[in-house]
């Protein structure tokens, strides 16, 4: 008898063949694939019942010169056997110059997670309707959640100069 | 009024009408905005003291800045500030307002309110409890007697200092200068 | 007719929170929305990635301050998954106990608000006491009305103290006893029922579409809640239900958010005759030289708002390399806002954003 995760491993595995799938513990899959077969596994996930987009989130391997980006996929059911199930996809883009392509079309709410990791990390996504900044007040010159930014220097080099009001008595 | 306060409502009634109406504004600036809620119902009423959040700068006594500033909410606070008729006292509740607090290495929350607006008081703690609200409100009203709360007379006489540092750290502002020149204190009349 | 833009913005007597809506309107009529959010962004993520393992526990309690028990639940959990630390019975029952009194108590913070914003001033300075009575019992407990940080990778902090099991009846029967007067008033009033029916209506297929969790999906007819799905804590030890109602409106919302309150409270009197005797921590190695193998997990929840999840990613060190938050008022306030609030008047634009539940901290972290 087949558990729910290996048998979506062996459909995964015979329809696409550039990818790795991985049974990380139980109840979760873990998918690697190339960043141009992003699109094809979502949606194939999605018309197999996994349609609820939880999570795009991007981790900065600054050792491998990669950006990782993730999508993590669960069910809308009621049932607990495929409500347990988490699935992981998870592709790696060059760190100059990164772009990919908008899920949109697949997952109405994936908008404003792609504008967030847009504006902190800097990556380009091609065919989103609207790429403006969400959270942030200014542009700094490097997307401040990569790891080059250091956070204490920008603080010491921009707040800590601005003097105190002195009065006329010489108090502040 | 028992007599102890009556002769200090003779000489200065103005100042009694001031301290025991402190309208404050009502603008959720940050995480301490748990705590004003419990102190403005019915378990620690805040109504006795005369302090009941109002809706518009413009009929507003005192500023409550509840909590840590980012970059966005400092430009809604300088202009909800000097919209406010004086005479007009401003209250830093927690400790990031003060000094950072907890968010020190933040690349976007600003370390000292100080230099932007002038502030009268500081609360500590995080999340102070709403009897400490109280103990700012009673301090206050000696601070007014005394004739030391004047954050507001400080701002207009240094107030290109101000606008200089605001410029600093916001970039170009999209309203002109509040005042045009320094006006010295003498020059124009105060309530009592 | 023209169009004109307005600006319902941070400083505003309908808000709750630091938020702002940019709204083009015609007569009285709302055309389109847009939620602007950024006045609370602290950058959460990359400050968790500059402090240790343990030091990471007062931070992570503040990304949500209405409720702040489940951020740190999650962070135990997922830190616990990652290292292999096991957590006793008791303090499996003891958490459980623990989250449901603050999620009763935001409830009621959410009542508060949404009584205010349609007037009923009464009810809500009853929902406000009731639930300062809940923060007085945190208060003995952990010593902070607030912020407790009390959960703890490998169990919790400390034990009840005597005769805080009889305090935590005694209150909930306080409370329990005015629910009548709550009906009388709020909940089977004329007045609510005409301000909040077909108000802010989202589909079954609508809210599918657009990420919807917790409540705003509750009411659409799906009683899907990951306490039954993935059970965590005590949960699989006693038997409770979920309420579900299928309009879809703000009246469905409240009425969801009422009788989940009341399940809550079921469900602590069942834990407390349940709980067994033992130790409540195990303990972990030396806090100052923690290293944790390099792995990633994903961790779910279910907050008194939605569904709520963390990515926590780790390389070996010290310190976190990624962690990051999938709060529940981050589709409802930045996807489902925009589209309820199409063709409304502008008199109903604080009703539906507080019936939505949306914190304003947890989307902008």
């Amino acid at each position: 008898m087949k558990n729910t995760e290996q048998s979506l491993k062996e459909n995964l595995l015979s329809s696409f063949d550039d990818i790795q799938v991985e049974i990380s513990d139980e109840r979760r899959l873990t998918i690697d694939c190339k960043k141009n077969s992003v699109v094809t596994v979502l949606s194939s996930l999605n018309n197999s019942g996994y349609d609820h987009l939880g999570l795009i989130s991007c981790v900065d391997w600054i050792k491998d010169n990669a950006l990782e980006l993730v999508y993590i996929l669960t069910a809308y059911t009621e049932e607990s056997e495929k409500g347990k199930m988490n699935i992981l996809v998870k592709t790696k883009i060059t760190r100059d110059k990164p772009e990919l392509h908008t899920v949109m079309n697949i997952f109405e709410n994936a908008e404003p997670y792609e504008r967030e990791v847009h504006e902190l990390y800097g990556i380009h996504f091609i065919g989103h309707p609207r790429l403006t900044p969400l959270f942030l007040e200014r542009e700094y010159k490097i997307p401040p959640f990569r790891k080059d930014f250091d956070t204490r220097k920008y603080v010491q080099e921009v707040f800590d100069p601005i003097p105190f009001v002195e009065d006329k008595k010489g108090e502040k | 009024m028992d007599r102890n306060n009556f002769g200090k409502w003779l000489r200065s009634p103005g100042k009694m009408a001031q301290k025991y109406s402190l309208h404050a504004l009502y603008f959720c600036t940050g995480c301490g905005i748990i705590e004003i809620p419990p102190s403005i119902t019915a378990r620690w009423d805040a109504e006795r003291f005369g302090v009941i959040p109002v809706a518009t700068p413009r009929q507003a006594n005192l500023f409550l800045i509840t909590g840590y500033v980012s970059l966005k909410t400092l430009r809604f606070i300088i202009r909800s500030y000097e919209q406010m008729p004086e005479p007009k006292f401003t209250v830093g509740f927690g400790s990031c307002p003060l000094n950072g607090g907890m968010y020190w290495d933040s690349y976007n929350t600003i370390k000292h309110l100080d230099k932007y607006i002038p502030v009268d008081g500081w609360i500590a703690g995080c999340m102070p409890r709403p009897e400490a609200v109280f103990v700012a409100v009673t301090h206050l009203w000696t601070l007014i007697d005394k004739g030391m709360a004047d954050g507001y007379k400080k701002y207009r006489e240094n107030y290109q200092y101000y606008r200089k540092n605001q410029e600093k750290i916001l970039g170009k502002l999209e309203w002109p200068p509040l005042f045009s020149k320094n006006v010295k204190n003498e020059e124009y009349r105060t309530i009592a | 007719m023209r169009e004109l833009e307005l600006y319902f913005g941070p400083q505003h007597l309908g808000m709750v929170g630091n938020f702002s809506i940019t709204l083009n309107v015609e007569g009285d009529r709302i055309v389109k929305a847009t939620a602007n959010p950024g006045f609370l962004h602290r950058g959460f993520e990359k400050l968790m990635e500059q402090r240790t393992w343990i030091q990471n526990f007062p931070l992570v309690c503040r990304i949500n301050v209405v409720e702040p028990d489940h951020m740190e639940l999650m962070y135990a959990m997922a830190v616990e998954k990652l290292a292999g630390i096991e957590v006793p019975e008791r303090a499996q029952f003891i958490r459980s106990i623990y989250l449901e009194l603050a999620r009763v108590g935001s409830h009621l913070f959410g009542l508060w608000a949404y009584a205010n914003m349609l007037g009923f001033d009464t009810v809500a300075n009853w929902a406000m006491y009731h639930r300062d009575l809940i923060l007085d019992l945190f208060e003995e407990l952990t010593g902070g009305r607030v912020y407790h940080i009390y959960i703890w990778p490998g169990g919790v902090r400390r034990d009840f103290p005597d005769g805080f099991k009889e305090k935590i009846i005694n209150t909930l029967h306080t409370i329990g006893r005015c629910v009548p007067d709550y009906d009388d008033t709020f909940f089977n009033n004329r007045v609510f029922y005409k301000r909040a029916k077909n108000i802010g209506k989202i589909t079954h297929e609508e809210a599918k579409r657009m990420g919807a969790v917790g409540q705003v999906l509750r009411a659409t007819g799906m009683k899907q809640d990951i306490r039954k799905i993935e059970p965590y804590a005590a949960y699989d030890q006693v038997d409770w239900g979920i309420p579900a109602r299928t309009d879809g409106d703000a009246y469905s919302r409240i009425w969801v958010v009422r009788d989940e309150m009341i399940e809550s409270v079921h469900m602590i009197f069942k834990l407390l005759d349940k709980m067994p005797e033992g130790e409540v921590y195990n303990k972990i190695p030396n806090p100052f030289k923690w290293n944790i193998p390099g792995k990633e997990t994903y961790v779910r929840c279910e907050s008194s708002r939605g569904e709520l999840g963390l990515y926590l990613v780790s390389n070996g060190g010290d310190k976190p390399w990624r962690a990051h938050f999938r709060t529940p008022s981050y589709n409802h306030g930045l996807t489902i806002l925009e589209k309820a609030l199409e063709n409304e008047s502008i008199a109903d634009v604080g009703n539906i954003m507080i019936s939505l539940y949306i914190t304003v901290p947890e989307i902008d972290r």
